[in-house]
């Protein structure tokens, strides 16, 4: 689906990515990790065709990204990223309804199947029933919800999403994250959240100050050596004993342990 | 806003349309009724020549150019707003006024008479101004709203203080030419101002429709806009040059006629909706509507004398604006 070759990236004389490598298989959910100024959002406006790399090749669906027009890309690939209001007040279904755009040609009106496809994206995200209400009423776990369900209306065969469940509380992170792995799309997601990562994905890219660390299953990327390495805090990593998931707990000095 | 909400809206307004068109023209010195204007218009022969005359020639074209330039101002104001990302953004965004203005004062006071017409020179005095904002601007790829904003206001404020440099040591009569021209009439209009508007103006609004999608999806932010395959710099480039060219006709043909490309999009997305289709084809037709009834009250009000436009579309506008501002959020 997604293939990235020796992928450097460089503003002026200031390397933010160097020599990536990895690939994205259908079905699979991969989070990109590491701390502010890694390089996360960099490499995810690299792959939306917003960056060109200096070197390197990505490849989607087995062509060059660079060989996509823009229309033809947004039909490809869908973006979440942290929307800002609209400017004036727009309504959930009119939001939604701009993932139509890149399949639409300049005089071409929206189709009953259109809308009802509008509709089902909503469903899906669970704003059945929102279809009128204005954007601004909603909280913030809806509007991340909407830009899913506009996303979803772009058909896409990649789903890109950037810091999906920043400023989010707890129940709306488990809510987006589990809403977006069973839509059944390829997913690369920059995460913050550690725990979030390796409880969601499939696979994890490590980044630090644009250098690709480790590239695998959470298992082999979340080890406390690495981590310690790239965020500078001693950490634990223990399996969770219910969910069989790996948690993450990182230890400042200034805490000591009780016991 | 519902769909049944937006063809009240319209309906509603295109009636009403019709009916000031209607009685727009029996509106002047001559006494004409409803009637004598629809015998006039389906060429019944029981009409005088002479108001034929006055319906053919003088009241007609006037309306049109009315139902134009309201249309194409109040378009371009709504198209402005969106592409920028600004709600104050207005036609006369790039200087385009004040390069009206100096073109029409280098022809009126500068150059030897009848040279030039004033209307050609404030045609060419405002794309001058549009050419200075694009020369500043094109570097950036357009990518830069603010900046774009902020050249439009600086060579506003250049062309203004050359024109008044120029105005202050013109003799009075020339000046004052000038400056009530530029307070902006449709007395001046003919079958001609006609045929130059009414392509421009369909032109602009049939683009802006077709870039209605692109327009709506500018309206989260530009890098959302991308994501769905919206190319920012070319679209906002394609539609700030359209924009320009109409609003430079329409400057051409009537002067400055203020307020109605900034107030008549925040009245239609109120009544009509906010999605471009909606506001477009809405401001069509609410900016037409205003502009008749503007022109009427500029006619009509005093006796034997003409209020320039723009001081009734300031007044007016300002005082409404102010109005549904005070009630609600717009």
């Amino acid at each position: 689906m997604l293939e990235l070759s020796a992928v450097c990236l460089r503003f002026g004389a200031k390397q933010v990515l160097h020599n990536i490598s990895f690939s994205l298989q259908k079905g699979e959910f991969i989070g990109i990790i590491g701390p502010n100024g890694a390089g996360k959002s960099s490499l995810l406006r690299l792959i939306q065709g917003a960056l060109s790399a200096q070197s390197g090749q990505i490849l989607l669906k087995q062509r060059q990204l660079s060989s996509f027009a823009t229309a033809e890309l947004a039909r490809t690939l869908a973006v979440v990223s942290q929307t800002a209001a609209p400017l004036f007040a727009l309504t959930v279904e009119q939001v939604a309804s701009m993932g139509l755009l890149p399949h639409k040609s300049w005089f071409e009106l929206n189709s009953s199947y259109d809308s009802a496809q509008v509709r089902l994206a909503l469903q899906k995200v669970g704003l059945a029933g929102k279809y009128s209400d204005v954007v601004d009423t909603l909280s913030g776990g809806e509007i991340q919800r909407l830009y899913i369900a506009r996303a979803l209306v772009q058909q896409p065969s990649l789903l890109l999403l950037d810091e999906p469940t920043n400023h989010l509380d707890v129940q709306y992170q488990h809510q987006i994250l589990q809403l977006v792995k069973a839509l059944g799309i390829p997913l690369l997601a920059c995460l913050h959240d550690l725990n979030l990562a390796a409880m969601y994905c499939d696979k994890l890219l490590l980044l630090n100050q644009g250098e690709q660390v480790a590239f695998g299953s959470p298992a082999e990327v979340l080890q406390p050596q690495l981590m310690q390495q790239v965020f500078g805090l001693p950490c634990e990593i223990a399996l969770h004993p219910r969910l069989h998931k790996l948690q993450v707990t990182f230890m400042p000095a200034s805490l000591e342990p009780v016991c | 806003m519902l769909k049944r909400h937006y063809s009240l809206a319209m309906s509603v307004a295109l009636l009403l349309l019709l009916f000031s068109m209607l009685l727009s023209l029996t509106l002047g010195s001559a006494s004409l009724t409803l009637a004598d204007i629809v015998s006039v218009l389906f060429g019944r022969p029981s009409v005088s020549p002479l108001a034929e005359t006055i319906v053919w020639q003088i009241r007609l074209p006037r309306l049109v150019c009315a139902v134009l330039v309201g249309a194409g101002l109040a378009v371009s104001g709504a198209v402005l707003q969106n592409a920028s990302r600004n709600p104050l953004a207005d036609p006369y965004l790039f200087g385009l006024m004040a390069g009206a203005g100096l073109g029409a004062t280098l022809v009126s006071v500068v150059l030897p008479p009848q040279l030039i017409s004033l209307a050609l020179g404030a045609f060419a005095g405002a794309l001058f101004a549009v050419a200075l904002v694009f020369a500043v601007c094109a570097g950036q790829h357009w990518r830069k709203v603010e900046i774009t904003l902020l050249a439009g206001v600086a060579v506003s404020f250049m062309l203004s203080a050359i024109s008044s440099f120029i105005l202050y040591f013109a003799e009075p009569f020339a000046a004052n030419r000038v400056i009530f021209w530029l307070m902006g009439s449709l007395n001046r209009t003919d079958w001609y101002s006609v045929m130059l508007l009414a392509p421009v103006v369909v032109l602009v609004l049939l683009l802006a429709l077709a870039l209605r999608r692109q327009l709506d999806a500018l309206l989260l932010s530009d890098e959302s806009a991308r994501t769905l395959g919206v190319n920012t710099g070319r679209l906002r480039l394609i539609l700030l040059l359209a924009t320009a060219l109409l609003t430079a006709c329409i400057v051409s043909q009537c002067g400055g006629i203020a307020f109605v490309g900034l107030m008549i999009p925040h009245i239609v997305r109120h009544f009509f909706g906010v999605t471009s289709a909606r506001l477009l084809l809405g401001c069509a037709v609410v900016g037409a509507l205003f502009m008749i009834w503007v022109d009427n009250l500029a006619r009509t009000v005093l006796p034997q004398q003409e209020i320039p436009l723009g001081v009734i579309t300031s007044l007016v506008g300002s005082v409404f604006f102010l109005l549904i501002m005070r009630r609600q959020r717009l």
